[in-house]
């Protein structure tokens, strides 16, 4: 009876420590609520919503502008007891690229091309801390933009073009056409997505995205181009290397894994010194002791949560990629046909457009993705 | 003594099963009352804040280009009213910002503290002006005037601004220095009759679960 008071009182206490700890300090929405937002955004822009997208994209971008610093949420996530998925959602750098890029686009939509190009400067910011420095800021498409931008608006371009070409990687980067008046974006198949590894799942990993369509084809009102993507988030997300958060996640793992090893090697040496001690001898006490202390180090082994948070974006394109052409003032019929690596068509809209007179450049959003 | 030592952990299995309890519904959401609402002047930091343009920016840069702009000899020595139309800022930092608002508080804060020594024309209302100009010039509404006769005022100055910025992140934060720079330029002549500035730098550090 004693012995079952002994074990009772501390698996209790340790409940009460435990079942506290695990409480939400903001609710699931509320830390989900930027992940909502960046995929309720996503579909907009896909069904071209552009109006419906861009307060949500503009409460992103917001959220993404403050500072996170003294954030309570992140706090709890460093904890020893706290999973990383608890911390209000932000995203991995390729998604707080997405964000940003998606709001550019918005934004030169509506005649406001330098914010277009703040939002592209600061998508190459969220970028800019991989690990490896070759990987820091390398979005081609996002330097080609603000040297666009830059030369349309009557600045000096050629930096961002040399930095645009430097990253390339899916093809060449066209030079600019300061008088384009047609601006396409298109994007293509179906995103990275991120599962956890390692003993605990404390390590953050990345499945690259697929998509079977690798080039658009635009035709009509004179035109025929074959148009490749730029920048592909599968690498993006690949390349980005180590965050500080794994080294975080790390230390829950080994404390994980420290506080296990002791639970078994007390539970298991109380176990013996009770079971070959006579009862009420001081070895049996002791073995109590030890099973106790064991099942206390193994409950507390349970309660850390090193596993890595694996939200994600899981509606971003694969790949992403712009165009940038001239056509004459009034309307024209353009087609754009997705094509695969063997040029069959995989997907094909047709697009009315009005070209206005004046400076305004018009803007087309294209995506494979339903 | 035996007995006594069962009854006392009995005791302590109570307190802690109520501990279990009790103890849970006294933490999770945070705040569940939520905050009442706060008014900051808008000069004043927030305890939301990024290191990006804010208010409390916009509110010292402007009421410095307007102490600025009314030392301007053109502006102190003008016979009238000097006429000044608004033309759009050029943001150059990787802040989108609503770039109406700047010059708007300038305007605003000229138009208030001098009582009608600069007069701004509404040129961005142009169409609603022109407009009503053939509403009058069809007899479709009356007219205090001659509606024929142009009385669209020219502008003696343009007044405009450029945001530049330059950005350096790092494992040690993020650092944002913007510069503000706003002319005033005789429409006339095309010379720069005034340039002021105003430079904010920022700087902040991610918590570690972010970076």
């Amino acid at each position: 009876m004693r012995e079952f008071y002994s074990l009772l009182v501390p698996v209790l206490f340790s409940l009460c420590l435990l079942g506290c700890a695990n409480r939400s300090p903001s609710g699931g929405n509320g830390r989900d609520a930027l992940l909502l937002k960046y995929r309720a955004a996503a579909d907009h822009m896909r069904r071209a919503e552009f109006d419906a997208a861009k307060p949500l994209l503009d409460d992103a971008v917001t959220t993404l502008g403050g500072l996170t610093a003294g954030d309570v949420s992140a706090r709890k996530a460093r904890g020893y007891f706290q999973s990383e998925s608890r911390k209000n959602f932000r995203g991995e750098p390729y998604e707080r690229v997405m964000a940003f890029f998606y709001r550019g686009i918005l934004y030169w939509m509506d005649g406001e091309p330098d914010n277009a190009r703040a939002c592209f400067r600061s998508a190459q910011i969220e970028d800019s801390d991989a690990e490896a420095g070759k990987y820091k800021a390398d979005f081609a498409i996002l330097d080609y933009l603000d040297g666009l931008v830059t030369a349309k608006l009557g600045g000096g371009s050629t930096d961002f073009l040399t930095r645009a070409r430097s990253n390339a990687r899916l093809g060449p980067m066209p030079d600019y056409d300061p008088a384009a008046n047609i601006l396409v974006f298109f994007e293509m198949g179906r995103g990275p997505t991120k599962y956890s590894s390692g003993e605990y799942g404390e390590q953050l990993r990345f499945r690259t995205g697929t998509s079977r369509s690798t080039a658009v084809v635009l035709t009509g009102a004179g035109l025929s181009v074959r148009v490749g993507p730029s920048d592909d988030l599968s690498f993006q997300a690949t390349t980005r290397g180590g965050r500080q958060m794994d080294h975080v996640l790390a230390n829950k793992a080994v404390f994980k894994g420290a506080t296990d090893g002791f639970g078994d090697a007390a539970i298991v040496s109380g176990a013996i010194l009770a079971g070959t001690a006579g009862r009420r001898t001081a070895a049996d006490e002791v073995g109590a002791g030890l099973l106790i202390a064991g099942l206390v180090s193994k409950m507390i082994s349970a309660a850390a949560t090193p596993s890595a948070d694996t939200r994600a974006w899981d509606n971003l394109p694969n790949l992403i990629g712009f165009s940038a052409f001239r056509l004459p003032e009034g309307s024209h019929q353009l087609k754009a046909d997705f094509v695969d690596a063997s040029g069959a068509v995989t997907l094909s809209r047709t697009i009315s457009i009005q070209v206005e007179p004046g400076t305004r450049d018009t803007v087309l959003f294209l995506s494979d993705r339903p | 003594m035996y007995r006594s030592s069962v009854f006392s952990l009995q005791q302590l299995t109570s307190i802690a099963l109520a501990a279990v309890l009790a103890g849970c519904a006294s933490s999770g959401v945070r705040n569940p009352s939520g905050n009442g609402v706060t008014v900051l002047k808008a000069d004043e930091q927030g305890f939301v804040a990024g290191t990006g343009v804010e208010s409390q920016d916009i509110v010292t840069v402007t009421d410095k280009m307007a102490r600025s702009i009314l030392e301007v000899p053109q502006i102190q020595r003008a016979q009238g009213q000097p006429r000044v139309v608004l033309l759009p800022i050029e943001n150059n930092t990787r802040f989108a910002i609503n770039k109406d608002v700047l010059l708007t508080r300038i305007r605003a804060r000229l138009n208030s503290q001098t009582r009608g020594k600069v007069m701004f024309l509404a040129r961005e209302r142009m169409a609603a002006l022109e407009k009503e100009q053939q509403l009058k010039q069809s007899g479709q509404v009356t007219s205090g005037s001659d509606a024929n006769v142009v009385e669209f005022q020219g502008a003696d100055f343009f007044l405009t601004g450029k945001l530049d910025g330059s950005t350096t992140k790092s494992a040690r934060g993020v650092s944002d220095y913007v510069l503000y720079t706003f002319q005033l330029i005789d429409a006339r002549t095309s010379a720069i009759v005034w340039e002021d500035l105003a430079e904010i730098k920022k700087q902040g550090l991610d918590d570690a679960a972010y970076r």
